[in-house]
């Protein structure tokens, strides 16, 4: 039974502090990072909400009572937070194509990292909104037949998407198996 | 055509276009009928006007002729669309055709069948008529579903559908060639109507496939049905809610002078009552329906379930088309050694609880036996006692990565039972302190795996393993695992899950074991 023990048995000396391993790096993998060009996307769709609001909040304080200043205050450093997170999620995403699979890396505070293999790739899908389209990018999203598989890469320039969904595809055929 | 004379008649799947059966509409139009003369009382009575008794006449005169309108305008679109609804077999798919303005065709392909059920509603029961449901992997939309057909005949359907997708086609073929004289042209309106003249009694048509021989596996007895709905969850809030409302109303009485207690305690335990009462009884009446005579089976086409007291449904799913097992004991039957087993099967889409259940309430022997119909080769030399143990240990208990100390500050109460293992052709994630859990997944039916972790869990040196599963009720999960063991996990299982899925069943499966004979013909 090589299979059953494959699981390293939790030694009780070996402390979570003292754990050797602090995240899934697997040797070997060339991870391609998502476009840089997918920040200023996201951060218009932030501003698209917190400028309005903004606004508001400075028409307000203007004409009705000072106190609103406070608000406006709130939005502004709300708004220089989120886009802080939005920087740095973008920057952590990312994805590997291995012989078998497709490996995606996503967030910083709460992070993630799913295989998905490509004999269970189901479909492919790409989409790019008028604003991803303004910067050339698009999103590669890979559909298996369960609902919890979180695999779609955003930020994919625009050129490497068609070929990057033939690809994934084509090795999906060759490996398809059944459900 | 003979078969008038001989007063049987042998059904074979359609292979040309032919409609589901002509009193499928009627089955329908009452629902019409109904609904007018619910409106009617829900509106009409409201107003009594005792000087004016000519009123109530116009108005059930006008509920009658309301009533008879809409039944007949719903039955002359559901003969509409029932002249457009048509259906056929090939050797490769089921396929379905309807729509008056927007036409669909639809298709089943046989390859990827998940499962087939015969379902009787109330109305079907009553006059021997039942649909067919039939599921195959893919989107939301990808089954089909004929109704109504005569019993028989929708057994005969499935019988055929189950022979051709395991890969009989040798079978199917010959039977065909015999039931093809006998029958004539299988199903039209006329031979349909002329056979349900002579020979009216429901279920007298002979079938031109048998249905597999079945071995019957586990019953559930009404007595054991009843006292674990009594020993659940639901029946005990009931009762604490009632409870509470008692002392509730006991206590109001005594500290308010105005009111009496005796009037309290019955004014609030009625309350009570009802409240407890209206949450216990829908959630019952459910788990009743789906319990009540159910019965588990095994045979050639797969494991088949049976169930429901009004509507009753069977369900056929064939050999290794379940995608995840899961186990459940709560404390409260913990002594009576009772597991609920349910079960994800792609392709059931909606109404998961209905066709999730492999086994309601049974024995620990009983649900290591339904474990085994669905998942014969459990890879391990002792499966029984590796089950039993996981069912009950805790820590490391029959070799088990158990999640470490340090994830009692995330999850104190359940820390000891978590645990994952593999054998060579499952993953078992073990959990659940009050209500213990365990989930049976087989290695090929994985479709991704997903490593996630939050801040705190980074604190603690913890992470957690997704494993996706189909659409269902089963959601494997393992939680808190130390970091290198979920990574090892994680590519354990990504590795395990490449080779089984090499090695898995094809699709026809009953070419795979050698049995069907016309093998040669696949490619």
């Amino acid at each position: 039974m090589a299979q059953t023990k494959s699981l390293p048995t939790n030694d009780a000396s070996q402390g979570w502090h003292t754990s050797r391993m602090t995240w899934f790096a697997p040797e070997a993998v060339a991870w391609t990072a998502a476009s840089r060009r997918l920040i200023p996307t996201r951060l218009i769709s932030l501003g698209a909400v917190l400028v309005p609001a903004l606004a508001a909040a400075v028409a307000g304080a203007l004409l009705l009572t000072p106190f609103l200043w406070w608000v406006a205050g709130g939005i502004v450093l709300l708004t220089a937070w989120s886009a802080w997170i939005t920087v740095r999620i973008v920057l952590a995403h990312g994805w590997a194509e291995r012989d078998d699979d497709l490996l995606v890396k996503r967030g910083r505070m709460w992070r993630s990292v799913t295989v998905v293999p490509y004999g269970r790739m189901q479909y492919v899908e790409v989409t790019a909104g008028p604003l991803a389209r303004a910067f050339g990018i698009a999103t590669v999203q890979l559909h298996t037949a369960s609902p919890g598989t979180d695999a779609s890469l955003a930020g994919v320039p625009a050129d490497d998407a068609a070929r990057l969904r033939d690809r994934l595809t084509s090795r999906g055929e060759a490996r398809l198996a059944g459900l | 055509m003979s078969l008038g004379s001989q007063g049987e008649r042998v059904y074979s799947a359609p292979r040309e276009w032919v409609h589901v059966h002509p009193v499928s509409p009627l089955l329908g139009g009452w629902a019409a009928f109904a609904a007018v003369v619910g409106l009617w009382f829900y509106n009409g009575p409201a107003k009594p006007d005792p000087g004016q008794p000519r009123e109530l006449h116009i108005s059930l005169a006008f509920l009658a002729g309301s009533a008879v309108i809409a039944a007949l305008v719903a039955i002359g679109f559901g003969y509409l669309s029932w002249w457009f609804h048509t259906f056929r077999i090939t050797d490769e798919a089921v396929e379905q055709r309807k729509g008056m303005l927007f036409r669909q065709q639809r298709q089943a392909r046989l390859d990827r069948l998940q499962a087939v059920d015969v379902v009787q509603p109330l109305l079907g029961r009553v006059f021997g008529f039942a649909k067919i449901t039939v599921e195959v992997a893919g989107g939301s939309k990808s089954g089909i579903e004929l109704h109504f057909l005569r019993l028989a005949d929708a057994e005969a359907l499935r019988n055929e559908i189950l022979a051709l997708a395991a890969g009989f086609r040798a079978d199917v073929a010959a039977s065909r060639d015999s039931g093809q004289e006998r029958a004539g042209k299988g199903f039209n309106l006329r031979t349909e109507a002329e056979a349900f003249r002579l020979a009216p009694a429901p279920g007298s048509a002979r079938t031109s496939i048998a249905a597999a021989e079945e071995r019957p596996l586990v019953a559930v007895p009404v007595s054991r049905l009843l006292m674990s709905i009594l020993l659940s969850w639901g029946t005990i809030a009931g009762i604490v809610t009632m409870f509470i409302v008692i002392v509730a109303s006991i206590i109001v009485g005594l500290v308010v002078p105005e009111i009496n207690v005796v009037g309290a305690i019955f004014g609030g335990g009625f309350i009570g009552i009802l409240t407890g009462a209206a949450g216990v009884v829908s959630s019952t009446l459910a788990t009743l329906n789906r319990g009540l005579n159910f019965r588990l089976g095994i045979s050639r086409d797969g494991v088949r379930i049976a169930h429901g007291l009004l509507e009753t449904t069977r369900q056929t799913v064939p050999p290794g088309r379940v995608q995840a097992v899961n186990f459940s004991q709560s404390l409260l039957w913990r002594r009576r050694d009772w597991w609920q087993v349910v079960i994800n099967v792609a392709g059931y889409q909606d109404n998961q609880a209905a066709v999730s259940t492999l086994m309601p309430v049974g024995t620990t022997a009983e649900a290591l036996t339904a474990l085994w119909a669905v998942m014969p080769d459990l890879g391990d030399p002792d499966a029984p006692g590796t089950i039993s143990r996981a069912l009950a240990g805790q820590g490391d208990d029959g070799g088990f990565t158990p999640s470490p100390p340090s994830s009692r500050w995330v999850d104190p109460a359940q820390w000891r039972r978590r645990g994952v293992r593999a054998t060579d052709t499952a993953l078992l994630i073990r959990s659940g302190r009050l209500v213990r859990q365990l989930t049976v997944l087989p290695h090929e039916r994985t479709q991704s795996i997903s490593l996630k972790q939050g801040p705190l869990q980074r604190v603690l040196g913890l992470a957690t393993v997704e494993v996706h599963s189909t659409k269902g009720v089963v959601k494997p999960v393992a939680h808190h695992l130390a970091v290198a063991d979920a990574v090892e996990l994680v590519n354990a299982q990504a590795a395990r899950a490449r080779e089984r899925r090499s090695l898995a069943t094809p699709e026809q499966w009953m070419v795979k074991v050698g049995i069907a004979e016309d093998a040669h013909e696949h490619e």
